[in-house]
């Protein structure tokens, strides 16, 4: 049933309004909005009916959290209508919308940490009689709600005790009882395994297909093997407008990449064909000779050419994120020696391996790769900042505003301008200033963790071309990540970790022979 | 491009963050300097006798010399996100201190008062980076200790010295109607401001003050540089607590107290925030002279002092509402 089709303008005179004869529960018809003279929506027509999971995927600003604003009734359409169970309704806020059964689980999860959990779940709307709490009725009534929905949680818990799944599933629950009244609500989840790990993510999609005869799940993500695997039906916005509606039964991740981004990707998404070959690899840039921390990572040797971009995989909890950090010197290596260019290094902290000539990308760029606060220069001139006048302490302010203007111009950074806060940049442009960091300093040795991590579609393309950039440049990376595929498309060659250490030898994958990613995940576990 | 609204969404987004930067930082920045001019324009309408050269460089500059020093020597500290506490101890110390060696080793009495200010300086600093002690409980405790010292040294009553060559360093004109006291503050002024921003040291602390692991992973020797701020702040303070009892010919275990509140209120006042990483040395001058203007001002006007301690100290709590760290209210996506 490959009902694959793009639905465009032709969409708002012609809106499914039934579906083998049900109701939508949530439909939207030709809603428009826009920001001063930026159009953020236009002529947004959906529905959504009982006991879908819909997926919403979209590059950054493509307008997905304008819709879920205004589903949720944040923000105000200016143009179109919102109907529930074929009703138009009006939304002045969330309270409004999630009586009606419209709500909105955040990317952060916003429960009180010094509350117990029925305490958050009746909390705006606590049972008090003459203002006195009705501890037990409330904490009675909260129990037997999350066991009618099947959530395996203790609501007498404070939520401080809780974990971000349990803290997720109190949310969904929240969502519930306030739409109570409601018949079949529609629960929107913005992000909502950001910050899960694999088997947290396991956990909630298993919950959501159970919950799914209750209620109609939207799920936002950028991870789109995640909305392949939950969903049963996709909608794609590009640029505020619906680009596509897709059936996940028959859809690839290649033809959401497509409907996203509106180029054609492949392998030439990991831009494959431009890989340095390995007949083109200078000397051995890094050795790593039977490194470990404690009990808990290693040993693990290998070597990393000049130009050679080196994977390494494995499942959470493998050690790959702390083989990154060891090689950072953020972690002080038990045993084992790290050369590089011929020198052998003693990494006792980050600074031994940056003079060392080793820069680090942290996976969490906002707590540990970027100063939000400060300025794109001064974030950009961080590394270089050290060798400046040798031991003198002085800084070499042309230098470095030289070197920021340059990356500004070299890596495409979209600022206003050197002086500007990183923070109101794009997590795609904050990415590029952390890397032009390490090469405003000239590092030969990059180790990048999840580099890709969090940015949208577009950036990450510019990210891979710069990678290759890099590495005819004769520059060495280091490349953790989670993501198979890309890691694969990228890599010349993939360490596979699992337990701490390497599991066999790194596994070729050069442009001709890429390795399956099911090869690899046998070997992770 | 020029007037005309552009479609470009992305200039259009660049203007934006333009426009939204610049009405931010225009109530911070701006903020000591309205209270400030609302402060002369009503001392001047209230007393005749404030703006003169003499009640303005004779009373406010000079007065306000040593508070602009312990001030200053309080901004790195809080800059890296820490805070010294011992600030007013150790001027009273550096007092107690000059004193008692002047009659000892004279003009010796110089370095090793500095070196003294330093020593405890990086006391507070390493117990506070390598033995990871919160900085405002090192510094509280560094406070008790150094006072007992003093009170030790003297017995607890006032010590006098006579050395009339000494004593013109710090009441003296070396320019002609500038006192040095004046003279010698604006120099550790200018020279901290230079600290601050031609200096690694000073991109350090900023660059702490917002986030260590990042500055830690950007290869910087993280350590060091967090007990740097510390060490200057003691120079500082033993440079205030010197110029102090020079001034004055004595010292008493006490005479630095009742710095402490004062400066932290000039800090925060001047712009930067308890939270670290914004503001700076340059900027702590100006809360200093708000200070300063408010209480020479009350002075001329005789208020009563008691009153004068309650206004104070509601100018203080209102300064640092005022000054609320953008960060804490901005929510994190």
């Amino acid at each position: 049933m490959a009902t694959k089709k793009t639905t465009n303008v032709e969409s708002a005179e012609n809106p499914r309004t039934t579906r083998d004869g049900t109701e939508p529960c949530l439909r939207t018809e030709s809603i428009s909005k826009s920001f001063r003279n930026v159009q953020a929506l236009s002529d947004i027509s959906i529905s959504m009916y009982p006991g879908e999971v819909i997926g919403l995927v979209g590059e950054n600003g493509a307008g997905k959290s304008t819709l879920l604003n205004i589903l949720t009734g944040i923000l105000t359409a200016d143009e179109g209508q919102l109907y529930v169970h074929g009703e138009p309704v009006e939304f002045t806020n969330p309270r409004e919308a999630a009586e009606r059964g419209v709500s909105l689980v955040h990317q952060e999860i916003d429960v009180l940490p010094n509350f117990r959990g029925y305490e958050n779940l009746f909390l705006g709307r606590e049972k008090d009689t003459i203002g006195l709490l009705n501890q037990e009725e409330m904490r009675n009534e909260a129990q037997a709600f999350v066991d009618d929905l099947g959530l395996d949680i203790d609501v007498n818990e404070f939520a401080q005790n809780y974990s971000f799944n349990e803290h997720q599933m109190l949310e969904i629950a929240k969502a519930f009882h306030i739409s109570r009244d409601a018949e079949n609500p529609v629960i929107l989840l913005d992000e909502p395994t950001s910050g899960l790990e694999e088997a947290g993510r396991e956990i909630l999609f298993e919950k959501i297909d159970e919950l799914r005869d209750q209620a109609t799940f939207v799920f936002v993500s950028h991870e789109l093997d995640e909305i392949l695997e939950i969903t049963d039906r996709i909608y794609v916005l590009k640029d505020g407008k619906l680009n596509g509606e897709f059936e996940t039964e028959s859809t690839t991740e290649e033809d959401l990449q497509q409907s996203m981004v509106g180029r054609e990707t492949a392998s030439d998404y990991y831009r494959v064909p431009d890989q340095t070959p390995a007949s083109e690899f200078g000397a051995s840039a890094l050795e790593v000779d039977g490194i470990c921390y404690e009990d808990e990572v290693g040993p693990v040797s290998f070597s990393v050419e000049r130009g050679e971009i080196f994977g390494i995989v494995g499942v959470e909890g493998s050690g790959k994120q702390r083989l990154g950090r060891l090689l950072a010197g953020a972690l002080p290596a038990t045993d084992g020696r790290i050369v590089i260019d011929d020198t052998e290094v003693v990494p006792n902290s980050p600074a031994d391996m940056v003079d060392a000539g080793v820069g680090y990308i942290p996976k969490d760029r906002k707590s540990e790769g970027l100063l939000l606060y400060q300025s794109v220069l001064k974030n950009t001139s961080l590394a270089m900042v050290r060798d400046m006048f040798g031991r003198l302490p002085f800084l070499n302010m042309g230098a470095e505003r030289t070197a920021t203007e340059e990356m500004i111009e070299e890596l495409n950074i979209k600022t206003p301008g050197s002086k500007a806060l990183v923070h109101g940049l794009s997590g795609g442009n904050q990415q590029k200033v952390v890397l032009g960091r390490w090469l405003a300093r000239e590092t030969p040795v990059l180790v990048m963790d999840n580099v890709t991590r969090g940015i949208d579609i577009g950036a990450k393309e510019e990210v891979y071309r710069l990678l290759r950039e890099l590495t005819d440049a004769g520059i060495s990376i280091v490349l953790i990540g989670d993501e198979m595929p890309e890691v694969i498309g990228l890599s010349n060659r993939i360490g596979v970790m699992a337990d701490g250490t390497f599991a066999g030898s790194p596994v070729d994958s050069s442009p001709d022979n890429k390795p399956a990613e099911e090869e690899l995940i046998q070997r992770m576990i | 491009m020029s007037g005309e609204p552009t479609t470009n969404t992305i200039q259009q987004w660049i203007e934006t963050q333009r426009s939204e930067r610049s009405r931010q930082d225009w109530i911070i920045d701006l903020g000591p300097f309205v209270m400030l001019g609302s402060l002369i324009v009503l001392f001047t309408a209230l007393s005749d006798n404030f703006l003169t050269y003499g009640n303005l460089v004779g009373n406010v500059a000079r007065n306000s010399a040593l508070l602009l020093l312990v001030a200053l020597a309080g901004t790195f500290p809080i800059l890296q996100q820490s805070i010294d506490l011992s600030v007013a101890a150790l001027v009273s110390l550096s007092a107690v201190l000059t004193v008692i060696l002047i009659s000892q080793i004279g003009f010796l009495a110089i370095p090793a008062v500095l070196i003294a200010g330093m020593f405890a300086g990086f006391i507070n600093g390493f117990v506070f980076a390598k033995l990871k002690v919160p900085s405002f409980l090192v510094t509280l405790g560094t406070l008790s200790v150094l006072n007992g010292v003093a009170l030790i040294i003297t017995g607890g009553s006032t010590i006098t010295f006579r050395n009339p060559a000494m004593r013109s360093i710090a009441t003296g004109e070396l320019i002609p109607s500038v006192p040095n006291l004046v003279f010698w503050a604006l120099l550790i002024y200018a020279a901290t401001v230079f600290l601050a921003f031609r200096t690694k040291f000073g991109r350090y602390c900023y660059a702490l003050g917002e986030n260590e692991s990042v500055v830690e992973l950007a290869g910087a020797k993280v350590d060091r540089y967090k007990i740097y701020p510390f060490v200057l702040s003691g120079l500082l303070c033993a440079i205030g607590g010197m110029l102090l009892a020079l001034r004055i010919s004595s010292a008493s275990p006490g005479v630095g107290d009742g710095l402490l509140l004062p400066s932290i209120a000039a800090i925060v006042m001047g712009g930067t925030a308890l939270t670290g990483g914004v503001g700076g040395p340059h900027r702590t001058i100006l809360g200093v002279l708000v200070i300063a203007v408010l209480q020479n001002g009350m002075n001329l006007t005789a208020v009563d002092p008691f009153v004068q301690e309650i206004i104070l100290g509601a100018v203080v709590v209102a300064a640092v509402a005022l000054s609320i760290d953008r960060r804490k209210i901005d929510v994190v996506k």
